[in-house]
């Protein structure tokens, strides 16, 4: 009886969520959109209940002395040998993920309640929000890769939309499609991992807990096979965790509302990426050169990230920055196998900077505040570096870090631009040739102006 | 029984047809399309729980003409043709849709019901031309781009007498000959590259509702499954496949770099059209029913996205995607089905398009694998020109030009749309099941008037 009343329990952590998008969705539709405090009552309740529901999973397993429970949910759709299966795994890494991320969305949606008060797309931002909670609790809890694609999509298209919430101004929505062209091209890779580990094992599901903390995706027989899925997972989680060198869309990304850049970008968006590689531990642990790889974009964006975070000149810019140095740092850990230092180093993070980027609004009041009671200037930050940096390398670095690394410009002059103008040479190309059949023959001409010379 | 059902459609649908046309206003041509395209529907719908419920059979027809009884599918994607009819006529703009277009528009639907329901190859090649004709007719009498009219005779007038040819070839024995036709034809017609020059500019200056009439019921897809499908030989059919995938991902691409959204639509009709191909030629089960669960998704989906677009266009006059001039603000509900739309025919989670390209991806994987990533590729392309259209349409400007939200009629007839994507994609079993007897090797026939194998 427990079993079972846990096992709908941790339905009900991506449920309740789910079920607040169609009770916000089904009204906006029909035109009859909830007042501002009914919208804001059912997206909190829906996160409240998933946090209930989180804590109630939690307690049964202490209590039981289990390290996870399955709930299977049956198949979605099969045909011949493959299988679409719904099955939820709730475990020492995606529970305590779950219950953060319930916990702070739900606080979130409480927190903006004042601050988007009145705001024309409030009823807009609120079902995002918690089709967004839907789609984390989906990747955090999926038991298979496919599903965890699932709420990967979704997570991406919310925060493109989100990121161009302001949509009358066309900043924010070239940096909402910038963003959303970073997870395609780096989604491609989960996919991909997916359909590679379905032809190598026969299967994407998370397989029996063994050893380890938590159970992890079926390696690949061979070291080959273990490297190129890994280095899928890798690609795959590169655009979420804005890595390099996928990393210029997060500082762009700041145009949004404050309470969804913070829990976007400072929280559980951009942590989905490490989540998936914590899943995917056993592939990684299975190939030296995925996890070498892990450790090699996670310690170069960490340190592009601190250079380029110190000159910018605005708090979200420069949060977005910190943000990207720490997950990069994250990334360093998974990839040396320090694995409970990685998840302790999620929360934490994601806590700090969460708060960070809510008070940014507020930061020459907090500064006045904290200046007044040193009694003091506050003291400047960076110096080490300053000293670690051998003088004559400084101005040259600055001006690099400036130019963020040169990461955008490479990126949209040696690989973008390129690729529009053949797509576009090849587009003209075509339309020529369709001018070229529909133009009129000229005895055609001919024939439709007989006495021409005769005039 | 289908036969019989396909009759009652010829008598409802023909008179009807000319009572439209001779409408004193386009606009009493659309209410009496919509009704006549909603007794259609009922027509499908009747047969369909007919056949489910395996009702006393209505084969009088059949034993009378001596004609094959069609599969048993054939009731669920006449009923899908009926809807797409319903959406094409009932989002048609009056503005670019005269009394005679509405008569083509129902004149092709029938034609596409016909073709669902016939058997014989002599009667295929009869309505595969007919179609055309009708299609044609229509551009004829285009003031704006009278040039298109010409372009489309150029590619289809070949069409139609290879597809005549190469069903007189099956017919007479003259197997390789006959392939070698039919592929051709159905390749122009799919506009499958290098053959699909007459698409973008046919999808960019035709009424809309004559485009979704003459290409979403892809008559050309139906045509390969019947007369081609297992009858290839290995090496022909992989070349098909390759063509296929190549038109997706080069379609895709295309789509990116469009600065007109009706062009921008056409490369991604296209690239779903290249899907397709590329499932129904591989020898994995899973594979051809992902290939025709994606045909029905282009049919709806697209149907839905292109109405969509063609409704916007009514109202705004110029739908560039040079630079984001929208205001989603005041178009809501056309926002949210333009986007939705979008997705669902690209593979957005939890629609039928997402459980379609699955099955199509997983199903190719073995046989074709290089191919298959560039499905996936593909499938990444076709979401970024999706929200990249959005974003251009929607977004980015604060000023109101006048712009009316979705009607009672349009919200109504693109809710049925979307209710059908979503709870299709939901519980996909059916469908999926349906289909799995249609993916099994077709049988040989002992008259050649099916094809049965090359040598």
């Amino acid at each position: 009886m427990t079993e079972i009343i846990v096992r709908w329990a941790v339905l009900g952590i991506v449920g309740f969520p789910a079920l607040a998008v169609l009770a916000l969705g089904l009204r906006a539709w029909l035109y009859h959109p909830w007042s501002e405090r009914t919208t804001v009552g059912i997206v909190a309740s829906g996160f409240v209940a998933a946090t209930v529901a989180c804590v109630v999973t939690i307690a049964w397993l202490l209590a039981a002395g289990l390290g996870e429970v399955r709930v299977p949910l049956g198949a979605w759709f099969s045909a011949g040998h493959y299988s679409f299966q719904w099955n939820l795994v709730a475990d020492r890494l995606s529970i305590p993920f779950a219950t953060f991320s319930t916990t702070l969305l739900g606080l979130v949606a409480a927190f903006s309640r004042r601050y988007l008060h009145r705001e024309p797309g409030f009823a807009r931002f609120y079902l995002l929000l918690a089709i967004f909670g839907a789609a984390v609790e989906f990747v955090v809890l999926a038991g298979s890769l496919d599903l965890a694609f699932l709420g990967w999509e979704l997570v991406g298209v919310t925060s493109a939309l989100l990121i161009a919430f302001f949509h009358q101004r066309p900043g924010p929505v070239e940096h909402g499609l910038r963003a959303f062209v970073t997870y395609r091209i780096c989604d491609v890779g989960l996919l991909a991992a997916g359909v590679a580990l379905h032809f190598l094992v026969g299967t994407s599901d998370v397989g029996p807990l063994v050893g380890g903390p938590w159970a992890g995706f079926v390696v690949p027989p061979t070291w080959a096979g273990a490297t190129v899925v890994g280095l899928l997972i890798l690609w795959a989680s590169m655009g979420k965790a804005a890595q390099l060198p996928f990393s210029g869309w997060l500082p762009r990304a700041m145009e949004g509302p404050t309470p969804s850049s913070a829990v976007f970008y400072g929280a559980l968006s951009i942590h989905l990426g490490p989540y998936l590689l914590l899943r995917a531990e056993s592939i990684l642990q299975s190939s030296w050169l995925a996890a070498g790889a892990v450790v090699a974009v996670g310690a170069l964006t960490a340190l592009h990230a601190t250079f380029v975070g110190r000159t910018q000149s605005d708090i979200k810019s420069a949060l977005a920055y910190a943000s990207m140095t720490q997950v990069g740092l994250i990334y360093v850990e998974i990839g040396l196998g320090f694995r409970y230092l990685a998840v302790a180093h999620i929360v934490g993070h994601a806590a700090i900077r969460t708060l960070q980027i809510l008070r940014s609004p507020s930061l020459l009041d907090d500064h006045h505040r904290l200046e007044m009671a040193m009694g003091r200037q506050l003291p400047r930050t960076g110096g080490h570096l300053e000293r670690l940096v051998p003088d004559a390398l400084q101005p040259w670095l600055y001006r690099v870090a400036l130019e963020r690394g040169g990461f955008d410009a490479f990126l949209k002059d040696w690989i973008v631009s390129p690729f529009l103008r053949l797509m576009g040479w090849i587009d003209r190309a075509d339309q020529a040739w369709v001018d070229y059949l529909s133009k009129p023959s000229v005895a055609r001409q001919r024939k439709k102006q007989p006495n021409e010379v005769l005039r | 029984m289908t036969t019989t059902f396909a009759a009652f459609q010829l008598l409802l649908l023909l008179p009807m047809s000319w009572v439209v046309g001779r409408s004193d206003s386009s606009r009493s041509a659309r209410v009496l399309a919509r009704r006549t395209m909603l007794a259609a529907g009922a027509i499908a719908l009747a047969q369909l729980v007919w056949n489910t419920f395996d009702f006393p059979s209505l084969g009088w027809l059949e034993q009378w003409l001596s004609i094959e009884a069609s599969p048993p599918w054939v009731p669920a994607f006449s009923l899908i043709s009926c809807l797409m009819g319903f959406t094409a006529v009932s989002l048609s703009p009056i503005r670019e849709t005269r009394p005679t277009t509405f008569r083509r528009i129902l004149l092709l639907i029938l034609v596409a019901l016909l073709f669902l329901s016939a058997r014989n190859p002599i009667a295929l090649a009869f309505l595969w031309s007919a179609s055309a004709v009708l299609t044609w007719l229509e551009l004829r009498d285009l003031r704006s781009a009278p040039k298109i009219a010409r372009l489309f005779a150029i590619y289809h007038l070949p069409s139609s007498v290879a597809f005549g040819l190469g069903v007189l070839f099956l017919t007479q024995g003259r197997i390789s000959a006959g392939l070698v036709l039919l592929l051709a034809a159905i390749a122009i017609r799919e506009a499958v590259i290098p053959l699909h020059s007459w698409f973008p500019p046919f999808v960019q200056f035709a009424p809309m509702g004559v485009v979704v009439a003459f290409f979403a019921p892809q008559l050309g897809v139906y045509a390969h499954m019947e007369l081609l499908r297992g009858a290839l030989p290995e090496h022909l059919a992989h070349a098909v496949a390759s063509f296929g995938a190549l038109t997706a991902v080069v379609a895709a691409a295309l789509g990116l770099a469009q600065t007109h959204a009706r062009r921008a639509l056409a490369f991604l009709v296209m690239s779903q059209t290249g899907l397709v191909a590329f499932g129904l030629d591989t020898s994995s089960a899973v594979a051809q029913i992902g290939a025709l669960l994606t045909w029905q998704v282009i049919g709806v989906a697209t149907a839905g996205f292109a109405m969509t677009l063609a409704s916007l266009e009514a109202r705004r006059g110029d739908v560039s995607l040079r630079r984001a001039a929208g205001s989603f603000t005041r178009t809501p509900r056309m926002a949210v089905a333009f986007l939705f739309m979008g997705f669902a025919s690209v593979g957005l989670p939890l629609t039928l398009g997402f459980v379609a390209e699955d099955l199509l991806v997983q199903g190719s994987v073995e046989e074709l694998p290089v191919l298959a990533f560039a499905l996936i590729l593909a499938t990444a392309l076709n979401g970024m020109s999706v929200m990249r259209a959005f974003f251009k349409l929607f977004s980015g400007s604060s000023e109101h030009i006048g712009e009316q939200d979705l009607t009672r009629r349009e919200a109504g007839t693109l809710t049925v749309v979307m209710a059908t994507l979503l709870l299709t994609g939901l519980f996909p079993g059916a469908a999926v099941r349906s289909l799995e007897r249609v993916a099994d090797p077709p049988h040989i026939r002992p008259d050649s008037a099916h094809v049965g194998s090359v040598d």
